[in-house]
């Protein structure tokens, strides 16, 4: 194939094309870089808001709190706190890991690592970036509306959500933020559904591509299928806020036919499960090339993992009951949907036993992607495992709604994603921005996010399974719930903890992006096409387009003579 | 097929897989309600009368087939008649707005408001978010309007596009007509 969309385009010139409105997809990726390391922080700084009242109701938050909530002498109010918890839960999931691991590993790998020029649509790839900005734009306004932003939580159910469950306009600016953002995403998936199946370099299979690329195309997949069914849910949320329709009201009598609050789950779930492998899958791609790296071996069944995450994408569209089993769904549907989940656990083991089996008697480097790489093998598979009795019916009638589930899914998403995404910061910032991160920060900032993140997380495990609802504003007022005082003090205590090592992160990126030492062509010693070609790579990417020849990972062959430990993938495979 | 044709064959994949998501998610709901309810339409309420949707249907399938004839006479590479078919695709598609809107008017002269429960809920939010996506066509054929100046390769691409987003729009219209206006 030739043609098309994978020419040099002329090099932008002002400052506007080239850094505002700029059609080239790494400048989009370190946009959406920035965009989603600010909301990490919003939505990290809400996170410690929450935590504080859970476990010190009453007392004003440290520093911050007279300058937040100046009415109640720096007490987070109840309304306030029901606000920051849906807020904090919104932003993080599409405002933080969506830009950070799709938006900008997505724009930045995926061209880079199949040896293409550009997306095959920079221009939709530009006006994704711009409807994701106009979308935080509207969230954050929301946030100054007289009675304040949507306080429904972040799955925003019926009737939480409608006019009688959230008078004010923050709901209806939260259901226009996320059509934006709707709008957005699936953008960016037409483009890396296409982009990955037209803009290969020649020579590459879809085999030979890196894992990364294969989680972020299954990503795109589950977007576009999937994105536009939470859109279809919060335009009839909208008309039923606005302009006065019955859609999602439950009340009037069986014969005048009534509006159904059930059915806005059925349609968030239909959506909301497939988007928590739709966050997760591009970590899972990032890891699997990652711990292949830094071991020096071939990732272990790098072909099952491919195929086990395709696995994973297909089953995940179709177990979404699970988040409803306490709403007197029929049990027939519920041992199914059961059963379906528990399946999710065999592509899963797969290649889990892959990644595994790729450090298994690796030479290992502990270099800091590798350091956050093992993270996720072990906090991913504590969420995986914690999965399993949300997932059976009979324990998860019990544990619907505690903190339990809470520790669970911030284990999967909030962990797992966070490490991975930092591991591939640490890892393709080289490439970005041609300068090296410091080593010895990043391994204090990876202790000082492990850690803490156990104690966080496990913790909330623990009090959930004690017993505590999820979304009460002060705990302690109910006799049973005092005796989890100190390890919600624990976990309070841990998430500052964390909290304030994001801030050597913070430091170590912006210092080393004025100071860090100019990055190698290929610091990790890793053979995928970016490696290639210079730190940071030139306008139009590569010169010539690239021929590839091997897989991804073939390190530590035997049979190298080159004085290497791995092979490029322009390079034939060394036989014996 | 060249790579440019590939992408934009497959680009408008995506994007329709995409709207046929967001329209049978609405139908999903819409057969819940359905059968959810003893009496349907609910009491109080008549079954909206057939005449003005099926114009409103015979319009939309018309303009589809003369949206067709415009991407055939584009690939023939006769701009003028194209453009011809193309002026006629738009001018039913702007007839098809003005009946939903003298549908709307009907709806609300025989006493059934938006508010007045599940019933115009459906009638009233799957025609305005059809209509929405209509105003969207109107815009991509006024579009073509401006850039069926030629029959580049590029253009025919574009035609092609609109076209698919057109029998879209027309075959979505076609359902709600049979399972909303019909049944």
């Amino acid at each position: 194939m030739s043609g098309g969309y994978n020419e040099i385009h002329p090099e932008p010139t002002t400052f506007i094309s080239k850094y505002l409105i700029s059609f080239d997809h790494k400048v989009i990726a370190k946009q959406f870089l920035w965009y989603g390391i600010f909301f990490l922080g919003l939505g990290g700084l809400m996170a410690l808001l929450i935590r504080w009242t859970l476990a010190y109701p009453g007392v004003p938050f440290p520093v911050l709190g007279n300058l937040l909530f100046p009415d109640s002498a720096g007490i987070v109010p109840p309304d306030s706190y029901a606000m920051l918890f849906t807020m904090h839960g919104t932003i993080m999931i599409f405002y933080a890991i969506t830009p950070i691991l799709i938006g900008a590993f997505g724009n930045y790998c995926i061209p880079l690592m199949i040896g293409a020029r550009d997306m095959a649509f920079p221009m939709l790839n530009m006006l994704s970036f711009w409807f994701a900005f106009l979308s935080g734009v509207v969230l954050i306004t929301s946030l100054f509306l007289p009675l304040g932003a949507a306080s429904g939580a972040w799955t925003s159910y019926p009737t939480l959500s409608t006019m009688i469950g959230s008078p004010g306009a923050g709901q209806t600016f939260w259901c226009v933020a996320i059509f934006l953002f709707g709008i957005s995403s699936t953008m960016g998936a037409v483009n890396y559904v296409t982009t990955v199946i037209t803009l290969r370099a020649p020579g590459m299979g879809y085999f030979d591509m890196p894992l990364t690329i294969w989680g972020l195309w299954l990503t795109a997949i589950l977007n576009a299928i999937f994105v536009p069914v939470l859109g279809a849910g919060v335009i009839l949320l909208t008309l039923d806020r606005v302009l006065g329709t019955t859609f999602f009201l439950a009340g009037a009598s069986a014969t005048s036919g009534s509006g159904d609050p059930v059915l806005f789950q059925h349609v968030f779930w239909i959506f909301g499960h497939p988007e928590v492998y739709i966050l997760i899958l591009p970590a899972w791609g990032i890891v699997s090339d990652l711990l292949s790296f830094f071991s020096r071996k071939p990732a272990f069944g790098a072909k099952s993992t491919a195929l086990a995450m395709t696995a994973v994408t297909v089953l995940s569209t179709l177990v979404y009951g699970h988040h409803m089993f306490t709403t007197q769904m029929s049990p027939l549907l519920t041992q199914s949907f059961m059963t379906l989940t528990m399946t999710i656990s065999i592509p899963s083991a797969i290649f889990f036993a892959n990644w595994l089996g790729t450090i298994w008697k690796g030479s290992i480097r502990f270099d800091s992607p590798m350091l956050f790489s093992l993270g996720v093998v072990f906090v991913f598979g504590l969420g995986g495992l914690t999965g399993l009795h949300l997932g059976t019916v009979t324990t998860d009638l019990y544990l619907h709604d505690t903190y339990f589930v809470v520790g669970h899914f911030h284990y999967t998403m909030a962990a797992s994603v966070l490490l991975g995404g930092f591991a591939g910061i640490y890892f393709w910032f080289p490439k970005m921005f041609g300068k090296m991160m410091n080593e010895k920060l990043a391994k204090l900032h990876f202790w000082g996010t492990m850690i803490p993140l156990n104690g966080v997380f496990f913790g909330m495990l623990m009090i959930g399974y004690g017993g505590m609802h999820r979304r009460i504003y002060n705990p302690f007022v109910y006799d049973s719930l005092k005796r989890l005082i100190p390890i919600n003090e624990f976990v309070t205590i841990s998430a500052i903890l964390m909290g304030l090592f994001q801030i050597v992160f913070v430091i170590n990126f912006l210092w080393s992006l004025k100071k860090g030492p100019k990055a190698p062509n290929n610091p990790w010693e890793v053979g995928t096409l970016e490696w290639t070609i210079p730190s940071p790579p030139v306008h139009h990417n590569y010169d010539e387009i690239p021929v590839v020849k091997c897989g991804p990972h073939e390190l530590g062959n035997p049979n190298l003579k080159t004085g290497r430990d791995f092979q490029y993938q322009t390079e034939e495979l060394v036989q014996g | 097929m060249k790579r440019a044709d590939l992408q934009s064959n497959l680009a408008m994949t995506v994007t329709l897989i995409m709207g046929a998501m967001l329209f049978t998610t609405l139908f999903m709901g819409y057969a819940i309600y359905r059968s959810a309810s003893t009496y349907w339409p609910p009491m109080g309420f008549a079954k909206v009368a057939l005449g003005l949707p099926t114009f409103s249907t015979f319009l939309i399938l018309v303009s589809s087939l003369f949206c067709y004839l415009a991407r055939v006479a584009t690939q023939a590479r006769k701009v003028e008649k194209a453009r011809l078919y193309l002026h006629l695709t738009l001018i039913l598609g702007l007839a098809f707005m003005l009946t939903q809107g003298f549908l709307w008017s009907h709806l609300k002269a025989t006493g059934v408001y938006v508010s007045s429960g599940i019933f115009a809920s459906i009638l009233y939010g799957f025609t305005w978010i059809h209509a929405a996506h209509v105003i969207l066509g109107l815009g991509t054929l006024l579009y073509l309007e401006i850039v069926l100046k030629n029959t580049s390769d590029s253009t025919i691409r574009k035609v092609i596009n609109v076209e698919k987003f057109w029998h879209f729009l027309g075959i979505i219209w076609l359902i709600m007509y049979f399972t909303i206006f019909v049944l």
